[in-house]
């Protein structure tokens, strides 16, 4: 039997065939524009996962059914109007053509959501209460409103229906209406929508009898619980099991979707999305104890990404559908590269939830580690095809994630590509990211772009610090620097930096310097790297006070991100305080003191410690591409106007002297991976 | 001359002994096994089979043929010559100028054969072989000169007794060699037993252009099911043994003997001859079995072949390739021999080596060699919206997926096919599940019961429904469906998928871009060319695209084999080397980027192969590739 058979059985949903056991589950996306409409790049990035083998793409996470659950702040799909229906027909013949199925996934929001935009709505929920995640206060929704959103599932549905897609999925997680009229945490009702069993699951059966009139018997109609709210006061998994248990009885639903975890807390929401501070599939048991009480198939997705995984788990039985969603944003090419046997070039998704993190903030859904993901409308390729110009000598300085990316795809164009890194390994401060306690899989990042460099046969020259004479020898037609940063630790000469009076996270770390006892870290970045060197230090037992002049510590970071540093932080009894500013470091005896002050109100304060980490972001290493500068072709500059647009840069098709020089990544600011990562491929793409 | 009154006794004497030992060796041929041959017509149809079907294959080799036909026809006329000259005493001076012709011509070609064999091919047996060439001219020479005074050339009474005796000598060592050694097992046997397998060659269908692959049914009746001993042999396989010349094409093409394999097609035919005459390859004077010593090996007619005579291992070697009887000046056939003997192996003993048993033991609990649940063999369609047979009934093209149905490399190669399909509107249908092995493995390793089971099933199926013809992508089964099920009752027209798609493209059905890519070389799949004489369809193919294609040498009838037919790659005897190794290395040096082919068995061979290498493809996804898609 060959190795990953068991994902390729097909499998019937209702009457529908998916050709294999992987679905990319409902997640929103942020790409319907034009008022919740599913455009050119929506069904593109669908596309793409069914072009790649994907046998079912649930679309839309939480799209609405109502004018009155709001979508425009986070660009979701919005299934009130008739307007989606064509698009929904581009949508559904766009994935049809290669093989695939889509469904979406529709609900109303209730409480969940933010009411301060679009037709500022009052926000429903069966009791009124406030929903912390997204600050929403709201009404208790009335008997009449009740019905009416009943009413407009089913619309929606036949909507979803009459554009072609495959079917609907009713969401009763993740604090949704229906399943906020399921939770007693949250459901005080008396009259007939709350109070008892029957009367608690009365709105949910309403909308699925409605739906399922509306659609007939061979429309597929799934339903999305949770196996879990993890509540004191909310359900647990023997309540989902009776409720799966109860909606299945019904013959009504074709499928159920498992999801371990509530979602309404900040700390709950980040167990929906487990980060890569979690084990493999950490609530698989949750889905497959709701598979023990239905009749129907069982999709579960979090934290699978491996093909290895997903076999185990299908073979096992545990689950009929496993799902792998973020694993396609990271590679909608997963299906295929399993079945070309090209196990090890699947791009293999990280868990640090740059995706999700961003959908929370109300933006567009982003891959860190594959810029092509949803920019496929505009030309972003996944899969680089070779080039049929010129065959051009290529170096890059720099084996960080910007570097490595261009040189792959630089590779991959067919071009002969030197790879120049100081450090004797690559991977630049993604190797030093993945050094942080529960951060480890960082490294995967730049793991599978040196795999993939190796593949490709780039020259790569590890230990060798690069330098204009060197550039000049190996007689580049295209320079790139990608020569990243420096601890910016002199910003404020007062620190003592130069003086030895703190430290980087990077020497913290990296190893270079022991960890103090006492230790203070003034971080001024407020995203992963203060938070790690705590929770670095920390677990190596450190005191740890994490001091910032921003609002909180680890402000900057998502919300799946932040609560699992915080859990292990607070656990590690690591001190935060926000709002001070770091004046000025000196040293008394063999203590250093650090004096604090105050943003608000002027008022200084001091901290005796052994150590002071001093966070302040990268200084761009700019020298070697100064002194290139003069020389290069075009001085060094790129044209945006191209770039931004994703077309091929002006220089590359004219003629002239000296090479090409473009730079990349922190060496020219301070920005992410995904910045280096998306210039590397946009840059290099047409080369 | 004193030789007058001689000659006729030595001539006479020489053809008794002929005639001697053409009773005693037919008679070891008729040890075999009865099958029913037209005398009469066989024979009247040889002289036509010699000069036509033998010399279209040695004709290969222009100096060789030229060679032959003045030897071998310098002889036949030469004997005819002087048993009416010199035996009948006719005395007429156009016989005797004739004669003169006559033995000059085989003079000449002899002296051909003499230069050759002065610095012999490797492939060629040496022994006995290389005095033939100075027993020819010897023949030669001394009827020349005693024909000299029939003819007038010289006086009645020239020379003296010392010439007498040499001239003596002369012909005795000729007539020996030629009349005496013909019947008697020298080299000039394969002139009599050549001549006689041609009039009653087991498969008659190869003459006038025609083909014969098929593997012959085994009665599952039979005592024995298979060749365990020489005798178990047809009587005319035996014959065909006895007309082999040691030339050694078939070991110079033997992809198993090149990998250092233990299989020598040569030296497994001189094998078969022991056996059938009795005795030890002693006196074997040509390349061995790689890796195995040439002496120890012994046999007879009733012995079991596999015990002394030939090491199963060699049985096992053989990819059924048939480059071997291809290249077979003599029309031997290897194939058919191996198969019988593995027969043996395989059906009477259980003795299927490596991974040959748990393979037949799949394909007779799942219908499939891998054991894989013959409920998932339309797994990889899932998403293609096919029509299946049991449905429609009715269709123009039944496509009949094969077992790469179960194989992730070899669905892609079934998807682009289906592609093409599609753009082409071509009605066609599948039997989906209904589908089973064709059983090429199994009869390829000699389990011709489980063939046949499958054979019969799958006929059962295709005859319960309506189509014009059937379309494969698997070599494998176009050949048991075209040519190996007739003998069950299963008779369709039944087509490569590199024939169909070029028949396609040729009435416009296809639009297709021009191949945009590198250096392109096509590998002929055994099953394809050699078994089905389909060389063009694909070239023509790859040409409609644009490529020119860089030729192996060993190309078209004289592809070599990728390793993977005849269940080697199941049975997987150790060698030196990989076949499918030494196939990629054929494939560089023509410089190709990469390799197209049209049978996934093949793909798989040579995909195998460790990279850097060219890159592997179907034909069905190289032009899939370059279909222009309607933009909806």
């Amino acid at each position: 039997m060959s190795q990953f058979d068991a994902l390729f059985q097909p499998l019937n949903i209702n009457k529908l065939t998916i050709r294999n056991r992987i679905v990319s589950t409902a997640h929103a996306e942020v790409y319907a524009t034009d008022g919740g409409m599913t455009t050119d790049r929506y069904v593109k990035y669908y596309e793409e996962k069914a072009k790649g083998g994907c046998g079912l793409c649930i679309c839309g996470g939480s799209s609405v059914v109502s004018i009155d659950s709001p979508q425009s702040w986070w660009s979701s799909v919005n299934l009130s109007t008739d307007r989606i229906i064509p698009h929904f027909q581009n949508l559904a013949d766009a994935v049809h053509k290669h093989g695939g199925k889509i469904m979406i996934q529709i609900t109303h929001m209730g409480r969940r959501s933010r009411w301060d935009g679009e037709n500022w709505p009052n926000l429903m929920s069966p009791s009124g209460i406030r929903e912390p995640v997204h600050r929403a206060t709201c009404k208790t929704i009335e008997e009449e409103e009740i019905w009416r959103v009943i009413g407009d599932f089913a619309k929606a549905a036949v909507r979803a229906k009459e554009g072609g897609l495959d079917g609907v999925e009713l969401s009763a997680v993740h604090q949704h209406m229906i399943d906020q009229f399921w939770s007693p945490r949250v459901n005080k009702r008396t009259d007939q929508w709350g109070g008892s069993f029957e009367n608690r699951m009365r709105f949910g059966m309403e909308v699925l009898k409605a739906v399922r009139e509306a659609v007939g018997p061979d429309f597929v109609v799934g339903m999305r619980i949770t196996g879990d709210e993890f509540h004191p006061d909310g359900l647990n998994h023997d309540d989902m099991k009776q409720i799966a248990a109860y909606y299945d009885a019904t013959g009504m639903v074709d499928y159920f979707g498992v999801v371990g975890s509530g979602c309404d807390t900040h700390n709950t929401l980040a167990n929906v999305i487990p980060n890569m501070s979690y084990p493999p599939e950490p609530f698989l048991h949750l889905a497959a104890g709701i598979k023990e009480v239905v009749s129907v198939p069982v999709i579960h997705a979090q934290n699978i990404k491996d093909p290895n995984q997903a076999q185990r788990i299908l073979e096992a039985g545990y689950v009929d559908f496993v799902g792998m969603t973020r694993a396609h944003i990271a590679d909608p090419h997963l299906i295929a590269k399993i079945k070309m046997n090209q196990v090890d070039q699947i791009r293999q998704c990280v868990g640090a939830n740059y995706c999700i993190d961003r959908q929370y903030m109300g933006l567009d859904v982003l891959c860190i580690q594959n810029a092509a993901t949803s920019r496929e409308y505009m030309g972003l390729p996944h899969i680089i095809e070779k080039t049929e110009g010129p065959i051009r000598n290529v170096v890059v300085v720099g084996g960080g994630p910007g570097g490595m990316e261009a040189a792959r795809v630089a590779a991959e164009r067919g071009h002969k590509v030197t790879l120049v890194e100081k450090a004797d390994e690559l991977g630049g401060q993604i190797s030093i990211a993945a050094k942080a306690p529960q951060r480890d899989q960082m490294a995967g990042i730049t793991r599978w772009l040196a795999m993939e460099l190796d593949r490709l046969g780039v020259d790569l020259r590890l230990g060798s610090e690069a330098n204009a004479d060197m550039i000049r020898d190996l007689k580049p037609d295209v320079c790139i620097l990608a020569t990243g940063g420096r601890p910016f630790v002199d910003q404020n000469p007062e620190w003592g930096a130069e003086e030895g009076l703190v430290v980087s996270s990077w020497d913290i770390l990296n190893g270079t310097v022991e960890p103090g006892k006492n230790v203070l870290i003034y971080d001024t970045i407020c995203e992963f790297s203060g938070m790690s060197a705590a929770d670095y230090l920390a677990s190596k037992g450190s005191l740890v006070e994490l001091v910032t002049d921003d609002i909180k510590p680890g402000v900057g970071i998502g919300g799946t991100t932040f609560p699992t540093y915080y859990r292990s932080l607070y656990e590690k009894e690591v001190i935060m305080t926000s709002d001070l500013l770091l004046e000025k470091v000196y040293r008394e005896g063999d203590k250093l003191v650090a004096v604090l002050e105050n943003e608000y109100t002027g008022q200084q304060e001091e901290r005796v410690v052994d150590q002071i980490v001093v966070e302040n972001g990268i200084r761009p290493n700019e020298a070697l591409y100064y002194e290139l500068k003069a020389e290069s072709r075009n001085k060094g500059q790129i044209d945006n106007e191209t770039l931004f647009a994703a077309e091929p840069q002006p220089v590359l098709s004219e003629s002239g002297d000296g090479m090409i020089l473009w730079r990349l990544g922190d060496c020219v600011s301070q920005r992410n991976t995904h910045a280096a990562i998306y210039d590397a491929l946009r840059l290099c793409k047409d080369l | 001359m004193i030789l007058d009154g001689l000659l006729p006794v030595l001539i006479t004497m020489a053809l008794a002994l002929l005639v001697i030992g053409a009773v005693r060796r037919i008679n070891l041929w008729r040890a075999g096994q009865p099958e029913s041959v037209s005398l009469i017509a066989g024979l009247m149809a040889m002289p036509r089979r010699y000069l036509v079907d033998l010399h279209h294959v040695v004709g290969r080799d222009k100096y060789m043929s030229n060679t032959h036909v003045a030897t071998g026809g310098g002889f036949v006329l030469s004997l005819a010559l002087i048993v009416l000259v010199h035996l009948f005493g006719l005395d007429s001076k156009i016989l005797a100028w004739a004669l003169l012709a006559a033995t000059a011509l085989m003079f000449v070609g002899a002296l051909f054969v003499y230069k050759r064999r002065q610095n012999p091919p490797a492939r060629l047996s040496k022994g006995p072989w290389m005095r033939l060439p100075k027993s020819l001219l010897v023949f030669a020479v001394t009827f020349f000169i005693v024909t000299l005074p029939v003819a007038g050339v010289l006086p009645e009474d020239f020379g003296g007794w010392v010439l007498a005796v040499i001239l003596l000598i002369g012909i005795a060592y000729g007539l020996g060699e030629m009349l005496f050694g013909m019947t008697w097992g020298g080299p000039m046997k394969h002139a009599f037993a050549g001549a006689l397998h041609l009039a009653f060659h087991r498969r008659p269908e190869r003459f006038g252009g025609g083909r014969s692959t098929g593997l012959k049914p085994v009665d599952l009746g039979a005592e024995v099911l298979g060749v365990a001993k020489p005798s178990d042999f047809k009587w005319n396989q035996l014959l065909g043994f006895d007309a082999c010349v040691q030339c050694g094409r078939c070991e110079a093409v033997c992809p198993a003997f090149a990998a250092g394999q233990p299989l020598n097609p040569k030296k497994l035919i001189q094998d078969m001859v022991v056996g059938l005459a009795g005795g030890s390859d002693a006196k074997y004077a040509g390349s061995p079995y790689p890796g195995r010593e040439v002496g120890q090996a012994k046999g007879g007619p009733t012995q079991v072949i596999t015990e002394g005579l030939v090491n199963p291992e060699t049985l096992w070697s053989c990819t059924t390739c048939r480059a071997c009887v291809e290249e077979c000046p003599m029309m031997i056939e290897h194939v058919d021999a191996i198969v019988d003997m593995r027969r043996f192996l395989t059906m009477e003993k259980g003795n299927t080596p490596n991974k040959g048993a748990e393979t037949l033991d799949n394909l007779i609990a799942t219908d499939n060699p891998n054991g894989f649940d013959p409920g998932g063999r339309m797994n990889w369609a899932a998403d293609q919206n096919l029509k299946v047979m049991a449905d429609v009934k009715e269709t123009d093209v039944l496509f009949w997926v094969s077992d790469g149905a179960f194989d992730m490399r070899s669905q892609r190669i079934l998807r682009a096919f289906v592609k093409l399909l599609k753009a082409a509107d071509v009605d066609f249908a599948v039997l989906g599940d209904e589908e089973r092995d064709s059983g090429d493995v199994a009869r390829r390793l000699g389990d011709d019961a489980t063939f046949q089971s499958l054979a019969k099933r799958n006929i059962a199926v295709l005859n319960r429904y309506k189509f014009n013809r059937i379309v494969t992508t698997d070599p494998h089964a176009f050949h048991c469906l075209k040519n190996e099920y007739k003998d069950f009752g299963g008779d369709y027209e039944v087509l490569h998928h590199t024939t169909f798609i070029n028949e396609l493209v040729k009435a416009g059905m296809l639009k297709l871009d021009m191949y945009k890519g590198g250096t392109v070389t096509y590998h002929d799949p055994c099953y394809l060319g050699r078994y089905n004489g389909e060389y063009d369809s694909p070239r023509e193919l790859l040409n409609e695209l644009g490529i020119e294609l860089a030729e192996m040498e060993r190309s078209g009838f004289r592809s070599r084999c990728c390793g993977g037919g005849g269940g080697a790659p199941i049975t997987d005897i150790p060698g030196e080397r990989r076949i499918a190794d030494m196939r990629m290395e054929d494939v560089k040096a023509t410089g190709a980027e990469l390799v197209a082919v049209g049978c996934q068995q093949c793909t798989a061979m040579l995909e195998g192969v460790v990279e850097p290498r060219p890159e592997v493809k179907d034909i069905a996804e190289i032009v899939a590739e370059s279909l222009v898609e309607e933009v909806h």
